[in-house]
């Protein structure tokens, strides 16, 4: 019974998105509508492809009732898997996070009168250590999460990783920048 | 407009030497993030990546090159218009992009007020191309075919280009179907596949029309293109304006006018300097370099505003 | 005719003749070639690892070589070389596990441990993993001959004969048929389609303001295609292995097999045994690889079943039957699942339009490098001047055919030691992909904007997962949504803004019946594997 529902929520919720995407967003993020007159001839606008794609995305809603009517369909999800995911995607984050902000503050804390990180970004060390930090902190945390524990191991590896990617891309190609450090 | 500007570049070559840049006394306080306006891998990218490396070996700064494509270079110049102006940031587009583009959009962040032209690389060899030995190989089977009631596919690659061809149509009587393409590659394919009949190409004709596969049949700029000197240009057939343009570097608007001169004769530098591989592929691919810097470039810009929004009143309004 | 020999010979050289890596014996080894046997020792060892698999090496390997090699033509070939190989090598380590473990190391590979793990465990596993090779290459190289006969013929009609409305049908008519065929359902086959358009729609279009961007100033250049792709294929894989293994810490655990003293490598006869069962594999991989996105685990299913039929009949009922560890049976699956990926590539030489997740990889290169666009203006044999796209064509075929001649020599022993690698715990691996991938997507876009959206996507694919939505027509809509609407565009006005341009001709009008008759027949039969 209760994959059954969940195909029919499935379902019924596209087919909602689909229309609501159809009849308020389509229309009102795009300049140009469904057909314009452009240089004295119709032209095909920027709203006609993307109206089309919601269109089918509604056709499957509606099949995907039908579908689920019938009985029977894979698919299911459970509240474990949730669980999961918030924890995967709040260390994923974190550990993002991380590597955006940990050199920068490096630089604030223990960079000379005047630095700022945006001119040390292409500059050992400054520029390993949100990558590396983070790098470790992305690894170790998700072999936590499977091994339910935090071990040594897990934190070699991952300091292995992060290490072993400095030395082959840094080394190898003169321009290429590491995350975080295009984005400065 | 364009040749006036090439005695001055003759002579600003000549001038530009390799030290010129570090004698105003100006270096970037940090790496150079180069940002590129073309899709990776096509001509334009290559020469921009090509000045990068020319950069970093003359004079020894870091320019590191990333792409930012798309809608006709205004996603590189929002993005360049929020980096710092300081120098280390730098912008690869098309003239048309801080002109007629911009203007088209009506965004007020991406006009040319807000950005510090810095120098030109190379000039568009602007051709209105079809297959050689086809139906519309000549300006007059192309009329003629037209008043003989055929439909013809005129391929375009920009808003530009496309405003360009009804233009021209509507002064010479000729109702277009204006297929909108994508770069002057997706023309040729166009041309080549039978999908369309004539179209605009910014360069990329060169080697077809060398081969003999395709022909220039009409010129969008004032001097003749090198491969079909004889080809008439648009204003001669009807147009009121012409189709020309520069690969070109910006910065960021109220850039230190000291940064501004450094870094404009440094490219300057790179692409005149025979030696560099940004000179050859310029030299191969484009017609051959052409800078301009400085206060000839603001005139260029500002005149090229006035025809952009002349092109587009007539267009639209 | 001489053009076509000429231009053979143009890409056999491009491959021979290209920058030398460094020389033995004042040899020169072009990187190309170099390149071909990194990426295939790389595909072996990927395929024979559970939890890893060819697209996903593929989808890592991409990024990091267009950073070492540029984005230049020259590029072109070295790139191919490596992603060819890691095609080719997977599909001939996906057997090792299966066989030895009685874990499939790639999907496809399934049934190859119906019989060749029972071999295994009757004292065979030299003689088991032999036939997997000798039936695995047999199949790629006839499937890839095909391919190099058929890719430019349909090519150079359906430039010949298809004008701009006839191709838009028929790109509307190849995702029509992949959201019929793919996954459990037509509901969710479509449903993966329309997302899959519209993510691609967003920012896209032609007005100077980009649509569907909501605002966000991010948004302006979209979705990058490999954020897109690698998300939904790879990060999702991960997350949603990585649960698997939360869940259950020795989900894919392996366990030893005991040697009972059997005679172990090819017997007598074991080849003349298997040619009729390879021959027929080959030709059901072949024929299921060229059609987009019916898969390769289809392909071996239909063979092993075919082949046990035609065993049961010819044989004695006491003589060793199927799922008993028979060669037949290792040979019947082996040989069509890799006969699947040849033929595969010809809708994406020949129209774009790709067909599986290695397909998908191979066109985000071209577009990525630039200089080669998939589809059939490749095939066009210009007179006067070289056609330098063809030239990369007839090299990209050089490259496969040597790729099967490394398989057929040195694949075999590389091979067989890679039994270890389905020891390395997943758990520890895939973290360590999720960086690799997070940093080679940087790599490419500069920009943490895409490392969020990568992550993103990689959760959407997650739940599609978990929902039973085939993520692949997701992709292969995403990739083909740029060109049916581009296509759409220029057809309509080409027509002079004639609103039944796509009903104009009997070939488009017979597409769009196509179309529309896809999902309604073929969801009959719906529920094959993905």
């Amino acid at each position: 019974m209760r994959r059954i529902n969940q195909n029919m929520a499935l379902g019924a919720v596209i087919v909602a998105l689909a229309l609501f995407a159809l009849f308020a967003w389509v229309p009102n993020d795009t300049v140009s509508g469904f057909v314009e007159s452009k240089r004295g001839r119709l032209s095909i606008g920027d709203a006609m492809a993307p109206g089309i794609a919601f269109g089918l995305m509604a056709l499957s809603g509606l099949i995907l009732l039908l579908e689920a009517r019938k009985g029977d369909m894979p698919g299911a999800l459970e509240q474990r898997t949730f669980a999961f995911l918030l924890v995967a995607l709040t260390a994923c984050a974190v550990s993002f996070g991380v590597m955006i902000w940990a050199g920068p503050l490096a630089v604030a804390v223990f960079g000379g009168e005047g630095d700022t990180y945006r001119n040390l970004r292409d500059t050992a060390p400054w520029k390993h250590i949100g990558f590396v930090l983070g790098g470790t902190g992305l690894v170790t945390t998700l072999i936590a999460l499977v091994e339910k524990r935090v071990t040594s191991n897990a934190v070699m590896i991952g300091l292995a990783a992060a290490l072993a990617l400095v030395g082959v891309f840094d080394l190898a190609f003169d321009n290429l920048l590491l995350p975080p450090n295009g984005d400065q | 407009m364009t040749n006036i500007f090439k005695p001055l570049v003759a002579a600003a070559a000549l001038c530009a030497a390799p030290f010129s840049a570090q004698a105003q006394g100006w270096t970037p306080p940090g790496p150079i993030t180069m940002y590129i306006g073309f899709a990776a891998g096509g001509g334009a990218d290559t020469q921009a990546r090509l000045i990068a490396q020319g950069l970093e070996e003359k004079f020894g700064w870091t320019v590191i090159p990333q792409q930012a494509q798309g809608n006709s270079g205004l996603n590189l110049a929002a993005e360049l218009a929020d980096a710092p102006a300081d120098g280390t940031a730098i912008g690869m587009v098309v003239s048309e992009t801080l002109t007629y583009s911009a203007l088209a959009s009506g965004d007020p962040s991406v006009q040319l007020d807000k950005f510090t032209p810095l120098a030109t690389t190379a000039q568009f060899q602007m051709g209105m191309v079809a297959m050689d030995g086809g139906d519309f190989d000549s300006w007059d089977k192309v009329t003629a075919a037209a008043e003989a009631g055929t439909p013809i596919r005129f391929a375009t690659a920009s808003d530009r280009q496309a405003d360009m061809a009804w233009h021209l149509g509507q002064k010479v009587g000729i109702d277009f179907n204006i297929v909108e393409v994508r770069g002057g590659k997706g023309v040729m394919d166009g041309l080549r596949g039978g999908d369309v009949d004539i179209g605009w190409v910014a360069g990329a004709q060169s080697k077809p029309v060398q081969q003999g596969e395709m022909t220039n049949i009409a010129r969008g700029i004032k001097t003749p293109l090198a491969d079909t000197p004889d080809a008439p240009v648009i204003t001669e057939l009807g147009s009121d304006y012409l189709l020309d343009g520069y690969f070109m570097f910006i910065a960021p608007g109220d850039l230190d006018p000291d940064a501004r001169e450094a870094l404009g004769n440094a490219i300057r530098a790179v692409a005149n300097d025979s030696s560099t591989d940004a000179n050859a592929m310029l030299t191969k691919a484009f017609g051959g370099a052409a800078v301009v810097t400085g206060e000839d470039l603001d005139i260029f810009m500002e005149h090229s505003v006035k025809d952009a929004a002349a092109l587009i009143e007539a267009v639209n309004g | 005719m001489s053009e076509t020999l000429q231009y053979i010979g143009l890409g056999i050289m491009s491959v021979l003749n290209g920058p030398e890596l460094f020389s033995i014996f004042g040899i020169g080894v072009p990187v190309a070639i170099v390149m071909l046997m990194g990426g295939l020792l790389t595909g072996i060892a990927v395929g024979a690892t559970p939890g890893l698999a060819g697209p996903m090496a593929m989808a890592i390997s991409l990024p990091l070589l267009i950073s070492a090699f540029g984005f230049t033509p020259d590029a072109l070939l070295p790139v191919f070389a490596f992603l060819i190989g890691i095609m080719k090598g997977a599909t001939l380590g996906g057997a090792v596990p299966a066989i030895l473990f009685n874990l499939p190391g790639t999907p496809d590979a399934m049934m190859t441990t119906l019989d060749g793990h029972p071999m295994a465990q009757n004292g065979q596993p030299k003689r088991a993993l032999r036939i997997a090779q000798l039936s695995s290459v047999s199949g790629d190289t006839f499937s890839d001959i095909v391919l190099f006969v058929c890719a430019p013929f349909l090519a150079v009609i359906v430039e010949r004969y298809l004008d701009l409305p006839e191709k838009t049908a028929l790109l509307i008519l190849s995702i029509s048929f992949i959201a019929a065929v793919m996954g459990a359902s037509v509901g969710k086959g479509l449903l993966s389609v329309s997302l899959g358009l519209i993510a691609a729609f967003i920012a896209s279009g032609s007005d100077l303001s980009p649509r569907l961007t909501m605002g966000i100033p991010a948004l302006r250049e979209g979705f990058s295609l490999t954020a897109a792709v690698l998300g939904v294929l790879i990060v999702g894989e991960i997350l949603s292995t990585l649960e698997e293994l939360w869940r259950n810490k020795h989900a894919l655990k392996v366990k030893d097999v005991e040697n009972r003293g059997a005679i172990d490598g090819l017997q007598r006869g074991d080849i003349r045994r298997i040619v009729p069962y390879i021959g027929r594999g080959a030709v059901v991989g072949t024929m299921i690889g060229a059609l987009p996105g019916v898969g390769s685990t289809l392909a071996a299913t239909l063979s092993y079943t075919l082949a046990r039929r035609r065993h049961r009949a010819i044989t004695a009922s006491e003589d060793p039957q199927f799922g008993t560890g028979v060669p037949e049976g290792i040979a019947a699956t082996e040989a069509a699942n890799s006969a699947v990926s040849g033929a595969n590539l010809i809708p994406v030489l020949s129209l774009g339009i790709p067909g599986n997740a290695a397909a998908v990889f191979l066109i985000l290169a071209a577009d990525s490098i630039g200089g080669f666009n998939p589809g059939p203006a490749v095939f066009t044999f210009t007179e006067n001047e070289i056609n330098p796209q063809l030239v990369t064509a007839f090299g990209i075929f050089t490259l496969m055919a040597l790729g099967n001649l490394l398989n057929w020599t040195v694949g075999g022993s590389f091979m067989r030691a890679m039994g270890v690698l389905a020891k390395i715990p997943a758990h520890y691996l895939l973290p360590v992909v999720l960086l690799v991938a997070m940093t080679a997507i940087y790599f490419q876009e500069t920009s943490m904007f895409a490392i969020w959206t990568t992550l993103g996507f990689g959760v959407f694919g997650f739940f599609m997962r978990k929902m039973q939505v085939p993520v692949l027509p997701f992709v292969i809509a995403y990739i083909l949504a740029g060109p049916i609407e581009r296509s759409a565009r220029e057809a309509f006005s080409a027509s002079g803004a004639d609103p039944w341009f796509l009903f104009k001709s009997p070939i488009s009008v017979a597409f769009l019946v196509l179309s529309l008759a896809a999902p309604v027949f073929l969801s009959r039969g719906g529920k094959k594997p993905s």
